[in-house]
């Protein structure tokens, strides 16, 4: 097993500009396919919400950017009067960017104290008491905080909208982690279209899962011929809808992705052949010698695993390094998917790594072990 | 003691539509501890004779015994198995693993018995010596010479001790000097060590050095005139 190893070595470190090359485009397929992993991930972890199903959002009807949904700030307090209503905070959401892009900043301004009781979010640091207090402080998700660099006392401005950081909160709802949350009056005051007395969103906590279809109905009846008609929507069909495009896109993408890695098995495979081409004499001093089709195809196996595993573990820590110090996060719609560091992420890639390595050896070590020693030794 | 026995062996290729014999019913004894030497010009069956006798190739016909084994009736595992310990080759030239030192090249066919470490260092230094290249041992085929190759490549057909040596045309790609060096090192594996050895060539001159000298054309093996041989 040694001598094959030493051979398998051998043979790679004689040709390093194909090795490396080999090497380098084994790791920026796998790169690729698992930053696209990564992404369908996070918005699976993004749509799967805990409290997803209790959760109603009720959105002005035919409208689906922040930018552009206006609902009457009283009409909070006539759907708390619904039965089976638990809780009712108004929303006010201010988006740099309504289309799908990376590097979104998202405000949302709610009554702090509703807010802090509804949300299932935990400060991590900083002070809730500062943030109770000073109309001006808010509270920002940690990704958002990893992504900016931000941290408790520092202050964050966008456009006409500044804040003094009062913590930095997590939340086991993924979706949260990439906010701003700032107190109602504030942003409503702060955003470039003024509009007190308005805000974007009502969410709606139903006391069971199984009302939340009839009070969805309630409300929307109950609104039906206001100035502001209204859509309630459970949560979960909120985030499917905004994110629909989206996960169409990248339905096609993680195609695309498997694509790379079977180009990567033909590159492999590709070069591995061009070496057992080479190594045809080789091969018959072996057989002459007295070495049997198992050592000669060990060899190229050995080769083949360690191009492709090799590689793939490259392209596969290199992008969860990637994304990890990039923060990188992807808004659509208000709602914000940050990419899935977790190591199922990891585990697929490798084990994507570990098949695609299994079938590129079929055909170079079919070939090797195919060799007719005489054949080879003769006209050498 | 006859080692080698061939029996009416007959080895045939179809190249399209021609068919080819280089061995047509070919039968030869050889000796133990002979120095056999087959003469014939290139594309007269040489290397196919050696290959029947060495147990990489098998014949059409008639039967194949070394030192009273049927190589007819074996499978390709226990040929395998069989040249490990039966059999050294020393080709033409160039028949080295590149990216193998001459230490390791030499030491390839240990990897195949079940030795320590230390024994097949002490059996690698004893053939290094034997052909006198100690001080090359970590060298690459392509940092030696013509002729310190094939050194190498008799060092590896000797280091697992077996008693036949098979050198198919192994001066072929040498200078003179080289060969004659190379063909002085064969006789003395053969004298000295009591190694049988099946040389082929189309050299008269490395012939000269064979105990028995034979003519192999169109198939057939025929005596070689003794004036011809100086
Ligand atoms: N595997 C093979 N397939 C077809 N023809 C072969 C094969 N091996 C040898 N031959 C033919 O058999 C003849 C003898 O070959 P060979 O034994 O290599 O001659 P030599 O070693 O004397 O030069 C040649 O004409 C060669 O072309
Ligand atoms: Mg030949």
């Amino acid at each position: 097993m040694r001598l094959l190893l030493k051979l398998a070595y051998r043979y790679l470190r004689r040709r390093p500009g194909r090795t490396a090359l080999t090497l380098a485009g084994v790791a920026s397929s796998f790169l690729l396919f698992v930053c696209i992993e990564s992404l369908a991930a996070g918005l699976d972890r993004a749509l799967s919400g805990q409290d997803a199903a209790r959760t109603l959002i009720v959105y002005r009807m035919n409208r689906y950017c922040p930018q552009t949904s206006f609902l009457p700030e009283r009409y909070a307090k006539r759907v708390r009067e619904i039965e089976g209503v638990e809780s009712v905070l108004p929303v006010k959401v201010y988006l740099s960017n309504c289309r799908a892009s990376l590097d979104v900043v998202a405000f949302q301004g709610a009554p702090a104290d509703e807010l802090l009781a509804t949300r299932p979010i935990e400060v991590i640091a900083g002070d809730v008491e500062r943030f109770k207090n000073q109309p001006q402080s808010a509270l920002i998700g940690r990704e958002f905080a990893a992504r900016r660099g931000l941290g408790p006392g520092d202050s964050f401005r966008f456009g006409d909208i500044s804040v003094d950081v009062a913590g930095v909160f997590r939340s086991r709802d993924s979706v949260n982690e990439g906010l701003i949350l700032t107190h109602l009056e504030f942003l409503q005051r702060a955003s470039s279209v003024n509009r007190l007395g308005t805000v974007t969103q009502l969410e709606v906590k139903v006391d069971q899962a199984e009302n939340s279809g009839r009070i969805a109905r309630e409300i929307d009846a109950l609104f039906k011929s206001d100035e502001e008609p209204t859509d309630t929507r459970s949560q979960l069909q909120f985030l499917e809808d905004s994110t629909r495009e989206l996960r169409e896109l990248l339905a096609f993408a993680r195609i695309f992705g498997l694509v790379c890695v079977a180009v990567v098995l033909v590159l492999v495979a590709n070069t591995v052949l061009m070496s057992v081409q080479e190594r045809r004499k080789d091969f018959g001093i072996y057989a002459t010698i007295g070495f049997r089709a198992p050592h000669i195809t060990g060899v190229v196996l050995i080769e083949t695993l360690f191009l492709t595993l090799g590689g793939g573990l490259l392209g596969v820590v290199g992008a969860l390094c990637a994304i990890h110090f990039s923060h990188l996060s992807l808004g659509v719609e208000g709602v914000i998917v940050t990419f899935d560091l977790s190591p199922m992420v990891f585990v697929r890639g490798a084990l994507v790594a570990l098949v695609a390595a299994l079938l590129a050896c079929l055909a170079p070590a079919w070939r090797a072990a195919n060799t007719d020693p005489q054949l080879l030794l003769k006209g050498a | 003691m006859t080692f080698i026995e061939l029996q009416g062996v007959t080895k045939s290729y179809s190249k399209g539509e021609h068919r080819i014999t280089p061995l047509a019913d070919v039968t030869l004894e050889i000796k133990q501890g002979e120095f056999f030497v087959l003469l014939g010009p290139s594309g007269s069956g040489k290397t196919t004779l050696l290959n029947l006798l060495g147990g990489i190739d098998r014949p059409d016909d008639g039967t194949v015994r070394v030192n009273g084994t049927s190589l007819n009736s074996m499978g390709p595992r226990g040929l395998a198995a069989w040249r490990a310990t039966h059999v050294g080759y020393v080709f033409q030239a160039h028949h080295l693993i590149p990216v193998l030192t001459a230490y390791e090249n030499i030491e390839l066919p240990l990897h195949l018995f079940t030795l320590d470490a230390r024994q097949r260092h002490e059996r690698v230094a004893l053939a290094l010596a034997a052909v006198g290249l100690t001080d090359r041992a970590t060298h690459y085929p392509r940092q030696l010479s013509g002729g310190q190759e094939q050194r190498v490549a008799i060092a590896r057909a000797l280091v697992a001790d077996p008693p036949l040596l098979i050198c198919d045309e192994p001066t072929g790609n040498l200078d003179r000097d080289s060969a004659q060096a190379t063909m002085h090192l064969l006789r003395r594996l053969n004298e000295e060590r009591g190694k049988t050895l099946v040389m082929v060539t189309h050299d008269v001159n490395a012939a000269s050095f064979g105990s028995r000298v034979l003519r192999l054309d169109k198939g057939k093996l025929l005596e070689q005139p003794a004036e011809s041989v100086q």
